[in-house]
């Protein structure tokens, strides 16, 4: 059970981390619903690195690398461009998606390096994960530059006219909500399931995306959520821990998937939504063009 | 931007006519495969030879050209199952979960009749294949109209609920066709049962009947936007949902029932490539690869903007690139999953074109000496 609960905590980190970098993006009003095609960058990418040069460092690296570059190419694309962001989001989803396939392919199959060494059991990324959400939380409603990322987000003429650069702040959150899904990313493939295959996320991404709805965009709720949904991942993975024999494994593993659903359902109802639906930024998804 | 004596301005298009979006949509495709050679100068091949691999055995190969058809008529299935919910405005990625549940419930039906039995079980096909079809249609619009339900009645993200819905349909699969599931085949190797021959899908000219579904489908959607008043309410929910509202459209029928269209024709691709198409009639333990596929449907249906007759051509030549490029990956040695890498090269360059939809470049002659010479000269 013990095991099962670090398990747990581990698939959690990876769900904190990916969502927390979509939150901070969305946060400054921009949307990826791309989410699993950055991890599968980076987490692809972090792979091929690590096993090439033997370094989990440069691994990591390269994933945020490549995180941040596929960050700000969304960003090129919503915010200079001022394209559809779901449109922008699909396509770098597909992009992860397809191309990740062709490039890991060669690589199909164990990391073969040491497993990252545990802390008390846990993964090292898990108290990673935890400080990156008190950073965040503290960075967006403590200091200035949180204000001007929660303004531009909200209302982006109110900002601009204010003397915040839209733009720039804008660029600024999604190329480091870039870098985070990267290493999200890389976790996985890294640390809590080195093996490539195939299209291996299968879902993780838009769950994560899903969480920062359920999050109402705080990062504590959606540490909670995390975790919730963690747990939930490796109990439709392990069912034989609490209900041995009761369906079958193939049916356990659709229940995250079915309960993200109920959850964004009861979420989006009018009841829920007057009551704590107002802290969705204002201008989510909307392209801004600059007045100056 | 100057460029001599010109200068280089971008200019918001008022409208974009139907040549300018076709002859944008041509230089994305152009462009995109400009920029895949890349893959064939890394594998070391020229990007001409490659090509011509690619299109010689699709289009013109008596082996490859079938393969072609077949995949064309799934993936224009696959692209109006995209099209009539994005005419609304609405996101349907849920293709592959609905083409598995067409193809589940149709497989419900053949087995209902026996067809697990034996592959020499004589069954009334006049009577099983359209059954067949009606399951298809009807479990994939259940399907579909889940995430319209959702929508209209509680404005719910249709983006994470239809790809919610893919992963829960993916793993239902894996349970009816392995381990010991209803619809598990007698090989034991993870496929699903076989049709017995008497249900084959009839062939017309050796092309699967289905090629006419998705061609007369082609043509009544045409009609349904160009002509029809639903057509037209489906239009207008996808400009402004809140302006249809007050013209007296339902914010609920529409995205209901662009949902449950949408869902019944990926039924279709589901019945036209599990049960139709030479060679397979079963659900392959590789089933997943043509919910893979499907997302074509997303590509084909942006580029063609929504227009069902211009999805044809493209329908087609992804069908062909996407079958070519697996034969030219063995041929030449290119790697596994070049259809999948083309897929994301195609995609992201409409998202970059999709600009141009917007803006035009335009070239704009700058007053000077120059000018004025001109002008005296004639």
């Amino acid at each position: 059970m013990w095991e099962f609960m670090v398990r747990s905590l581990d698939a959690s980190t990876i769900f904190t981390i990916a969502a927390l970098s979509e939150l901070l993006g969305q946060r400054s009003g921009i949307l990826n619903v791309g989410v699993e095609g950055v991890m599968l960058f980076g987490a692809t990418i972090g792979f091929m690195v690590a096993q090439t040069t033997g370094s989990y460092l440069l691994g990591f690296l390269a994933a945020m690398a490549i995180g941040g570059l596929i960050g700000l190419i969304h960003g090129f694309f919503s915010i200079t461009l001022g394209s559809d962001q779901v449109v922008n989001g699909m396509g770098i989803w597909i992009l992860g998606f397809g191309l990740t396939t062709y490039i890991g392919y060669p690589y199909t199959g164990p990391l073969g390096m040491e497993r990252i060494p545990d802390i008390l059991g846990l993964s090292p990324f898990f108290f990673v994960g935890l400080a990156l959400i008190i950073i965040a939380w503290f960075v967006l409603t403590k200091t200035s530059l949180g204000l001007r990322i929660r303004s531009v987000g909200e209302n982006p003429s109110v900002a601009e006219v204010s003397g915040i650069n839209v733009a720039r702040t804008r660029y600024l959150s999604v190329t480091t909500s870039g870098m985070l899904m990267g290493f999200a990313g890389a976790i996985y493939s890294l640390d809590y399931n080195p093996v490539w295959s195939n299209d291996f996320l299968m879902g993780w991404g838009f769950i994560a995306l899903a969480l920062v709805f359920f999050s109402m965009w705080h990062p504590f709720i959606l540490l909670g959520g995390s975790i919730l949904f963690g747990t939930l991942w490796q109990l439709s993975l392990n069912p034989q821990l609490v209900l041995p024999d009761v369906l079958s494994r193939y049916i356990w593993r659709t229940v995250p998937f079915a309960i993200t659903i109920g959850v964004l359902v009861l979420m989006s109802t009018k009841w829920f939504s007057s009551r704590w639906g107002a802290a969705k930024p204002e201008a989510l998804g909307l392209p801004y063009e600059e007045k100056g | 931007m100057k460029l001599g004596s010109f200068e280089v301005k971008l200019e918001k298009r008022v409208a974009l006519r139907g040549w300018e979006a076709t002859l944008i949509s041509i230089f994305a495709i152009l462009f995109a495969l400009v920029v895949f050679s890349y893959i064939f100068l890394r594998a070391g091949v020229d990007p001409l030879t490659g090509y011509k691999a690619i299109f010689s055995y699709a289009f013109t190969s008596s082996f490859g050209l079938p393969l072609t058809i077949n995949r064309f008529i799934f993936l224009l299935l696959c692209t109006y199952a995209f099209i009539i919910p994005m005419r609304a405005g609405l996101w349907n990625i849920g293709m592959a979960g609905q083409l598995y549940a067409g193809a589940l419930s149709a497989f419900a039906v053949a087995y209902a009749f026996g067809a697990k039995t034996s592959q020499n079980a004589v069954l009334p096909a006049g009577l099983v294949i359209p059954l067949m079809i009606a399951a298809a249609i009807l479990g994939s619009a259940a399907i579909g109209a889940i995430a319209g339900f959702l929508k209209g009645r509680f404005n719910t993200n249709e983006i994470v609920v239809t790809m919610m819905i893919n992963f829960i349909t993916y793993w239902v699969v894996a349970r009816m066709i392995k381990e010991g599931g209803l619809f598990m085949g007698a090989s034991g190797e993870g496929d699903g049962f076989k049709l017995p021959e008497s249900i084959y899908a009839p062939l017309i000219e050796g092309v699967p009947f289905t090629l006419f579904i998705a061609l007369g489908l082609a043509l009544l959607l045409f009609f349904l936007f160009a002509k029809t008043s639903i057509g037209y309410q489906i239009k207008a929910y996808g400009k402004s949902p809140a302006a249809a509202k007050y013209a007296g459209i339902s914010p609920f029928n529409i995205p209901l029932l662009v949902f449950i269209l949408g869902g019944l024709i990926a039924g279709l691709a589901g019945y036209h490539y599990f049960a139709a198409v030479p060679g397979v009639y079963k659900i392959t333990k590789n089933y997943g690869e043509f919910g893979d596929l499907a997302f074509y449907g997303i590509i084909c249906g942006l580029i063609s903007q929504g227009n069902s007759l211009a999805a044809i051509p493209i329908a087609l030549l992804f069908g062909g690139l996407t079958n070519g490029g697996r034969f030219a990956q063995g041929k030449l040695k290119l790697g596994f999953g070049i259809d999948y890498a083309l897929l994301g090269v195609l995609m992201i360059t409409l998202v970059a074109f999709q600009f141009f939809y917007r803006y035009r470049i335009v070239w704009v002659r700058t007053p000077g000496k120059e000018a004025s010479d001109v002008g005296i000269h004639g």
